[in-house]
């Protein structure tokens, strides 16, 4: 389930997971969701719905975009099935979202490691 | 701030990926055994034809209990494409020898998703795993003494309509 929301984005539950320049991913354990600022618009992803977005993400051949010489627009346009959301973004843009979302994915991959080895002896 | 990926999956999102690829894995050689059982029973050897309808079957319930385990885990189980299934053989040979490198095949892949869990220290999917381990015991052993029967029967005169006759009786009943 993905809702846009127009609040700010430092709400006072929301935890920090990584953020860049462009944008950021928040955590929200009280929802059991993300949210993610990007592209002007704050837009609340579920677990299913965040692996489909950098799957969707990942999935872009940058490479072969930035070679292509056609004079096609420079526009791409991510879209998550059964998700009622969709970003379209220009090339640089999906680098700026890749960024965010390779980084986020480091931290939860960080944290749960914090979790599975330090609080599961401490507890 | 909370695990929320653990909370919804006991599996990591590699151990997923990898469990999807032997899904794959099975599936090919649920179909590998397909086309073997067709091209032994095109040729008259009727017992052997059995022998790999009843490995297709196998392969195939191993696949559905990898399925099972990844949805009953928390993650995405992918139902995978099998293309480009080889469906001649040279010779009577030939196809027990490409079984036997496909259960090879097998063991290694499910090794190595083993190897994987026990660097995540994920003892949940370890323990699951044991159950193919000592399938594959079996696996490996029937193919393998299928080809021997190559060797101490011989292909000459009746020899192949002999080993097909012994291949249906191919059993592995050791206690160890």
């Amino acid at each position: 389930m993905v809702t846009t929301l127009i609040t700010d984005p430092q709400t006072s539950t929301w935890s920090d997971v990584f953020s860049t320049q462009n944008g950021a991913v928040y955590q929200c354990d009280a929802e059991r969701c993300w949210y993610v600022d990007f592209a002007g618009k704050v837009a609340k992803f579920d677990y299913r719905c965040l692996l489909k977005l950098k799957k969707a993400v990942y999935n872009v051949d940058i490479e072969a975009k930035l070679l292509d010489s056609s004079k096609d627009p420079d526009v791409e346009i991510i879209f998550i099935c059964a998700c009622d959301h969709t970003y379209i973004l220009t090339l640089l843009q999906i680098i700026a979202l890749k960024e965010i979302l390779e980084g986020a994915f480091v931290m939860l991959q960080l944290n749960h490691i914090i979790q599975d080895r330090l609080y599961r002896i401490a507890l | 701030m909370k695990d929320l990926i653990r909370i919804r999956s006991l599996i990591s999102a590699e151990v997923e990926s990898l469990l999807n690829q032997q899904v794959k894995k099975e599936a090919t050689s649920s179909s590998i055994y397909l086309a073997m059982a067709s091209w032994c029973n095109r040729n008259g050897y009727d017992y052997s034809s059995d022998y790999f309808f009843k490995q297709a079957e196998e392969e195939r319930q191993h696949q559905l209990k990898f399925y099972k385990y990844i949805l009953d885990m928390g993650g995405n189980a992918i139902s995978p494409d099998v293309t480009g299934i080889k469906q001649e053989y040279n010779s009577f040979r030939e196809v027990f020898e490409e079984a036997l490198d496909q259960e090879i095949s097998v063991t290694q892949s499910i090794k190595n998703i083993y190897a994987r869990c026990l660097k995540e220290q994920d003892f949940v999917t370890n323990e699951f795993l044991n159950w193919f381990l000592k399938e594959q015991r079996e696996e490996e052993y029937k193919a393998r003494r299928a080809l021997e029967l190559f060797e101490v029967i011989g292909e000459e005169g009746t020899g192949r309509w002999q080993i097909d006759k012994h291949v249906g009786g191919i059993k592995y009943d050791s206690e160890a």
